[in-house]
């Protein structure tokens, strides 16, 4: 992750966090329902599950699993990054509570394994006046030593 | 009990289409009368026999489907307009055969159409998305089936390059096909096409495009009336469902599936009509990247789980297998512009079952399925059987 000093914003209000500190990772805003214990990304008000109204926010991640990927061969939507004008990775990652998202991912086709350990990231797509305009997407762990959930 | 089971018998009393392809010059009104007329005559019908259509359009604008009857007529019927996605023209159909078969309607017009020439050429001056799901492209969503397909079972990018020069291979056999290749399309030949989402190529993925589909739907006495001579194509099982929650369930992206909704909605079809898998002599699906078609085979129980890879290698699905599938190209060669592409699967199989399939014609044929998936998401599925 790059340690930018640029203020940071995200390209979609309410889906993931942006922390301050550059070097922490974000985490998506999702749903718990509180009776049957179900969580849920993006947030919801009924429980899909058990349809309860019984339900409140929560966070999920940062840590996930690749489900599936690709590496799609089309530049990315709306970014002006040299990195994603030949394409970009895409995954359906598992989170620890449950829910399956499906983001971008960082790398190269040949960097991804079905089943590896990822970690969510904030990946800057371009600028709007002083401020970066950033998505969430996961990122292979770097270390195999400490990969993985913890 | 399904209004199929305790109410008439519906047959498909007629059926027309206006080629899928890239027509530019062509407006939604001009290509609706073609396919629609067509299919009026082919069931031996006037426009004022029809008591009411449901029109199914996904990029048309509002009110496109009213004003879009209006090239037969204004005899005051009802008109209703519908979207699900891929599933609009199959969504249409199941509201029509029901409606026939409670007693609500004799004569029931089921129309679709689409233009996707003039929308991405609008799309493309937008340059400013809001919105994460963006990134998810349905390419992307299908080829990430066929990565965990690969993890799975071992899945070679060969069993998807021989599904789609099948499908290709099929639209040349067929007038109404968007791709007419005029020699045989080897297999290699797909895999060598330029990659949208690895490992889907651009010739195992459906192209965009243009045209409508339409189809007439009646009491199946009504059917035996207007054309005595010719065998009736009766509706046996007609079926809707959205989706179930399990855990893992996408809730962004451009999301179809998951698969237990095509394994639960064809359930419902076997049992309305009485058949199984093994009774199914050709089968129609949502194969709009290659993959879907390899998993179709095994939840509509064509083939066993985790055999598709051994049958498309003995050729199982080809015209003159054990069960042809996407008999007329499917949607990677017929086309899928969208409103249209669930009917045109009925006018593929209604002339299979009428033996009026030329060179596609699979032998013998009598029970035929049509399944259909719309994003978000549903299937619809039909069985149509030779009376």
């Amino acid at each position: 992750m790059s340690g930018t000093a640029r203020a940071r914003r995200p390209l979609k209000l309410g889906y993931f966090t942006v922390p301050e500190n550059p070097a922490e990772p974000p985490k998506l805003m999702g749903t718990v329902c509180k009776d049957c214990g179900e969580y849920f990304f993006p947030k919801r008000v009924v429980c899909a599950k058990c349809l309860s109204e019984n339900t409140a926010d929560a966070m999920l991640g940062p840590q996930g699993t690749l489900y599936s990927y690709t590496f799609v061969h089309f530049p990315l939507f709306g970014s002006t990054k040299v990195e994603h004008s030949t394409g970009y990775g895409v995954g359906q990652v598992d989170l620890p509570e449950g829910p399956r998202v499906q983001v971008p991912l960082a790398g190269k086709q040949e960097d991804f394994k079905v089943g590896m350990a990822l970690v969510a990231e904030l990946d800057p797509i371009r600028e709007d006046g002083d401020k970066d305009v950033v998505i969430l997407r996961f990122a292979p762990v770097v270390s195999p030593d400490h990969g993985g959930a913890k | 009990m399904s209004i199929l089971q305790n109410g008439r018998e519906v047959a498909i009393l007629g059926v027309g289409m206006h080629r899928f392809g890239l027509w530019p010059d062509s407006t939604n009104a001009d290509m609706s009368r073609v396919a629609g007329l067509a299919a009026l005559r082919d069931a031996g019908l006037s426009f004022r026999d029809v008591n009411a259509a449901y029109v199914g359009q996904i990029f048309a604008p509002v009110m496109a489907g009213v004003r879009v009857m209006k090239e037969f007529g204004l005899t005051g019927l009802p008109v209703q307009r519908l979207d699900n996605a891929s599933a609009t023209g199959s969504a249409c159909l199941y509201e029509a055969v029901g409606s026939v078969a409670s007693g609500r309607y004799d004569v029931a017009m089921v129309l679709g159409f689409d233009k996707m020439t003039g929308i991405v050429a609008d799309s493309s001056a937008n340059t400013d998305p809001a919105n994460l799901e963006d990134a998810i492209l349905p390419a992307a969503f299908f080829a990430m089936w066929a990565t965990r397909r690969m993890h799975e079972r071992g899945t070679k990018v060969e069993h998807l390059a021989k599904i789609a020069a099948k499908n290709w291979n099929n639209g040349g056999l067929n007038p109404m096909a968007q791709r007419q290749p005029d020699k045989p399309v080897p297999f290699e030949k797909a895999m060598a096409s330029r990659m949208v989402a690895w490992p889907m190529t651009t010739m195992m993925s459906c192209p965009i495009g243009d045209g409508a589909a339409c189809a007439i739907v009646g009491p199946v006495e009504l059917a035996k009336q207007l054309n005595p001579g010719r065998p009736v194509v009766k509706v046996v099982a007609s079926a809707l469902q959205s989706e179930r929650y399990d855990r893992g369930h996408l809730f962004m992206g451009p999301v179809v599936g998951p698969g237990r909704m095509t394994v639960d909605t064809s359930a419902v079809c076997y049992e309305q009509a009485g058949l199984g898998p093994k009774d199914i002599d050709l089968v129609q699906v949502h194969d709009a990247f290659a993959i879907e078609e390899l998993e179709y085979y095994e939840l509509l129980g064509i083939c066993g789980k985790g055999e598709a890879e051994a049958c498309i290698d003995r050729g199982d699905f080809e015209l003159g297998g054990r069960v042809p599938f996407s008999t007329d190209g499917g949607l990677i060669a017929r086309g899928h512009p969208g409103g249209p592409t669930g009917l045109a699967q009925i006018w593929e199989t209604t002339l299979q079952l009428r033996g009026e399939a030329g060179k596609r014609q699979v032998a013998n044929a009598r029970n035929g399925i049509c399944h259909m998936m719309g994003g978000g998401s549903v299937c619809v599925m039909h069985i149509l059987q030779k009376g």
